[in-house]
């Protein structure tokens, strides 16, 4: 019998606040201190406990990071989903159960092996058996896949850090497992999870913390933030790690938190920030960006820098909030009533979560607006791998702003609002610096700050922001091409799609297709994405949304000639996506196109 | 040859005018504008130190008509607490000087007024409270009393929302009413909030000469004036000017020392009114209001409680003037949190 070796994926059934989650990362960090390549995808529902939560542990050679097409491992701990969870497991499937539950497993067609998982956790604990019984599937885990003993035990020690008596119980509890598995279970296994030669620089960690990490890097000095599942971990983050990172000498603090009162109020903190001469931040989700888009035009109109990051959750309104989308692009491009356009940093990975952390606030002083991070819960919840951060390559950039009367003097015809460089970026002055101060509004206003309805005033400043924020389109991330030779079939995606391409790729190219692609970093968009567009025969916008948001944006922006060549590929349903849900999708698109 | 008269730091008032109102003529809004000019000015604030702030309304409009050579910033409707906030978390050294109306504070700004309040947001917060809506052409607002009538349009029957009585309720630390009409009171009672440290409230009624000026309305200018219940005289005595310079009152006063070292003696003229006690502070407003009257005076007073940037323990020098040195941790930090990810 051959075994996959590296190549395979487990599903595990649990109920939330169990206490699963530290089993499930036990797992998925033992298999990764062994060198396999792993990744994992917590699907968890809007609730504190009880409610049904999946954890999908994917191994691959191949560098898939995707949930898998099937379920080779499906453990089952949780009765609400037990029948659902059966009915959905494919014949040849391994079951581990916990027979505690004792709901009957019938499935002949199936490898059935079941554990008393909370008996023989009573045994350690009877106040922590409902917790503990989680780790006897770590134990068969380890038994089924030859999980290395070491590995095992440095990821317990780090899932505890610290805590003696928690790890010496766990540890117990999966060496029983792994024990009664092998004394009872007349299975040989098909599943191996081999050791591989580990890059020792690399380490697991979630977006969230990366771009908090990236904020604080970045010189973050006021984060207003209110709580909303997927993005309130990156305000935790920053909170938690900015007294270890940044201290001034005086032992006081260099970025003032605010828990605000809502997420109104949070968007107009970092206005506040910014236009008194700091670097605002906030992190909210699509509800959050809704709620803000008042304040967002205000940035917009009155030219004041600032950071907001969106961690997406699917909508529209509550939606499912505790699953994945990239629904809010086009919400973010224009938020706002009236003409409006914003930057757009869409990060793809982990490193890219972390450096546009930081850019963020260069180019919001740059560019004297509101920039975005864009972001999404796969990325931003679950954990990804890194070789590290790297440093920032370049010094702060805090735009044109005027700091003394002599660089007042030397600029003729001063004016808030007027462009003497011909960039469409005006000099600012500071509050407290006494130089030239206006009153800011978001009332129509002149190229001095003052007042006025007049439509050429009006019109002219208009088309002013209009050629500022064009004006970022080269200066912002380059997409990132990864060209064939034969330019047929190119894909433009973007964010956390980045972990599921090479799959749909390496699916498509099966077929005899030849396929390049394009991530999209930034909007507005950077030439290069147009030059791809230009390049290629055919080309397919692929997207988690239903509307094909990004394909949006480019109908409107590119010229009318390349329009026909370019097809949507937009489907979601709350889940990473899949790879072969989407090669197909773009097969079938492909076909019609034909047709 | 004219004597030009200068304050105590050698400057002009002029120095703390703005541009030209464009409200009705006769709007008390723009008494308290003259008001704010006289109070800055007398109180030796320098003009670029203060940071003036407002929402959106008439009374939201007048930052522009004074302290010209002070930033400011005219933000969205009800939300001006949230943008005071950020600025101040990285420039606890501005003076904020916020104008508001009741529209903006009572209605659409409640919340962040309430949280601004809550979190002791280092500000003077004047609400120029009317009782209705006068740019959108004299709707009532919240704060309107049950029973008024405006100029045209029908009796309100709802009950008001006392800002000074919630502010006393949230712990505000300064919280104070008075009328566009005394400008004697309101100019102490301004310069006294410039010099407190901490949210400073004063609730102003300012008559809607356009919309709520007729006899029937409980703000207009007949009627605050004839029951206006003053609960003390009040005089600002600044740090900077001796003590001695002072008329000594003919009755009872009692003084309260404010953060800069100035001093507000409150000179009583009917009951005693303790303006440290919350209690006393709400039996004033609520005996006042069954009796249709205004309670005008320094209702209620907290000299100890910390303000929000102090709660959050921020360095000494203003966020926005750290050095990138302070801001970007080093290279050899990110390395070390780079290994710590991988050894753990």
């Amino acid at each position: 019998m051959a075994i996959r070796v590296n190549d395979f994926t487990i599903n595990i059934a649990t109920a939330n606040g169990t206490g699963s989650q530290s089993a499930n990362l036990i797992i998925l960090h033992s298999m990764y201190e062994m060198g396999v390549p792993v990744s994992g995808k917590n699907l968890f529902p809007s609730n504190i406990s009880g409610l049904p939560t999946w954890f999908i542990i994917r191994a691959s050679d191949a560098g898939y990071q995707a949930p898998g097409d099937n379920t080779h491992i499906q453990v089952m701990m949780n009765k609400d989903t037990w029948e659902k969870d059966l009915n959905n497991t494919e014949p040849g499937t391994v079951i581990i159960y916990n027979q505690d539950v004792k709901l009957p497993v019938e499935r002949d067609d199936c490898v059935v092996l079941p554990m008393p998982m909370t008996k023989m956790a009573r045994s350690i604990s009877p106040k922590m058996a409902k917790l503990m019984a989680n780790m006897y599937y770590v134990g068969a885990m380890a038994h089924i896949l030859k999980i290395d003993q070491r590995a095992i035990e440095t990821a317990v020690s780090n899932q505890f850090g610290g805590k003696e008596k928690a790890i010496e119980w766990n540890l117990q509890a999966i060496a029983e497992g792994k024990a009664y598995a092998e004394e009872n279970w007349n299975y040989e296994s098909e599943y191996m999870a081999e050791a591989r030669e580990k890059d020792p620089n690399t380490f697991l960690i979630e977006g969230n913390e990366a771009t908090a990490l990236g904020a604080i890097y970045g010189g973050i000095n006021m984060l207003s933030w209110y709580p909303i599942t997927p993005s309130s971990s990156v305000a935790e983050s920053i909170i938690s790690w900015i007294p270890k990172l940044r201290e001034a000498e005086d032992g006081g603090a260099t970025c003032a938190v605010v828990q605000a009162e809502d997420e109104l109020a949070a968007a107009g903190m970092v206005l506040g920030a910014g236009w008194a001469g700091g670097r605002g931040m906030t992190c909210t989700s699509g509800p959050g960006i809704s709620l803000m888009s008042e304040f967002i035009g205000l940035f917009y109109f009155a030219e004041v820098p600032g950071v907001i990051w969106d961690v997406n959750r699917v909508g529209p309104s509550t939606g499912l909030p505790t699953r994945t989308q990239q629904g809010d692009l086009s919400m973010l491009y224009e938020a706002s009533h009236g003409d409006t356009q914003h930057i757009v940093l869409i990060p793809g990975t982990v490193d890219e979560c972390f450096e546009f952390g930081w850019r963020a606030f260069d180019y919001a002083d740059r560019f004297q607006t509101m920039v975005f991070g864009f972001g999404d819960l796969d990325l931003g919840m679950n954990r990804w791998s890194t070789a590290g951060f790297e440093y920032p390559d370049i010094p702060m950039d805090r735009g044109k702003v005027i700091r003394s009367q002599e660089q007042m003097d030397a600029i003729t015809n001063y004016g808030r609002y007027r462009d003497v460089d011909g960039d469409g970026i005006a000099y600012r002055t500071l509050p407290g610096s006494g130089l030239d101060p206006i009153l800011y509004r978001g009332t129509g206003h002149d190229e001095d700050g003052i007042y006025s309805e007049d439509p050429q005033v009006y019109h002219s400043t208009m088309e002013r922001l209009k050629r500022k924020i064009d004006g970022a389109r080269d200066l912002l991330p380059a997409p990132i091409i990864r060209e064939e030779d034969e330019k047929s079939l190119g894909i433009i995606f973007y964010g956390s799609m980045e972990n599921t391409i090479v799959e749909i790729d390496d699916m498509l190219e099966e077929t005899g297709l030849s396929v390049s692609t394009c991530r999209v970093r930034a909007l507005p968009y950077h030439s290069d994405v147009k030059s791809f567009i230009e390049e290629h025969d055919k080309i397919v916008v692929l997207e988690i949304n239903r509307d094909g948001q990004l394909f949006g944006i480019l109908r409107k922006e590119l010229p009318v000639e390349l329009l026909t060549k370019i097809q949507s590929v937009a489907y979601s349903d709350g889940l990473p996506p899949r790879a072969r849900v989407y090669a197909d999708l773009i097969l079938e698109t492909m076909k019609e196109g034909e047709l | 040859m004219s004597i030009l008269k200068l304050n105590v730091i050698d400057l002009e008032k002029s120095e703390y005018k703005g541009g030209k109102s464009s409200l009705c003529p006769g709007c008390g809004h723009d008494q308290i504008s003259n008001v704010i000019i006289q109070a800055a000015w007398e109180n030796g604030i320098k003009p670029e130190g203060i940071a003036k702030m407002s929402g959106i309304g008439c009374s939201s409009k007048t930052p522009a008509y004074f302290l010209g050579k002070s930033h400011g910033f005219n933000t969205v409707h009800g939300r001006m607490p949230s943008v005071t906030t950020g600025a101040n978390m990285v420039n606890k050294d501005l003076s904020f000087l916020a104008v508001s109306g009741d529209g903006d504070t009572a209605s659409i700004g409640i919340g962040q007024f309430i949280h601004a309040i809550r979190r002791n947001l280092d500000m003077v917060y004047i609400i120029e409270n009317n009782g209705v809506y006068g740019l959108t052409k004299g709707q009532y607002s919240a704060t309107v009393e049950k029973g008024s009538k405006k100029k045209k349009g029908t009796m309100n029957e709802q009950s008001p929302i006392d800002l000074c009585a919630m502010a006393v309720n949230l712990g505000c630390s300064f919280v104070a009413r008075s009328f566009s009409g005394s400008k004697k009171q309101l100019t102490a009672l301004l310069r006294a909030a410039m010099s407190h440290k901490g949210m400073a409230i004063i609730d102003v009624i300012s008559p809607c000469v356009t919309f709520a000026n007729n006899d029937e309305s409980y703000k207009s200018y007949n009627y605050v004036k004839e029951n206006d219940e003053v609960l003390h005289i009040v005089d600002y005595i600044a740090h900077f000017s001796p003590i001695e310079a002072v008329e000594v009152p003919a009755g009872e006063f009692k003084e309260i020392k404010l953060f800069d070292g100035s001093t507000l003696r409150l000179e009583t003229v009917g009951n005693e009114h303790d303006p440290t006690d919350p209690v006393e502070a709400l039996r004033a407003i609520h005996e006042a209001d069954r009796e249709s009257r205004h309670v005008t005076g320094l209702l209620y007073y907290n000299p100890d409680k910390k303000t929000a940037t102090e709660t959050l323990g921020l360095t000494n020098t203003p966020l926005m003037a750290l050095p990138e040195s302070e801001l970007r941790p080093s290279k050899q930090s990110l390395k070390e949190l780079n290994d710590g990810f991988r050894t753990n």
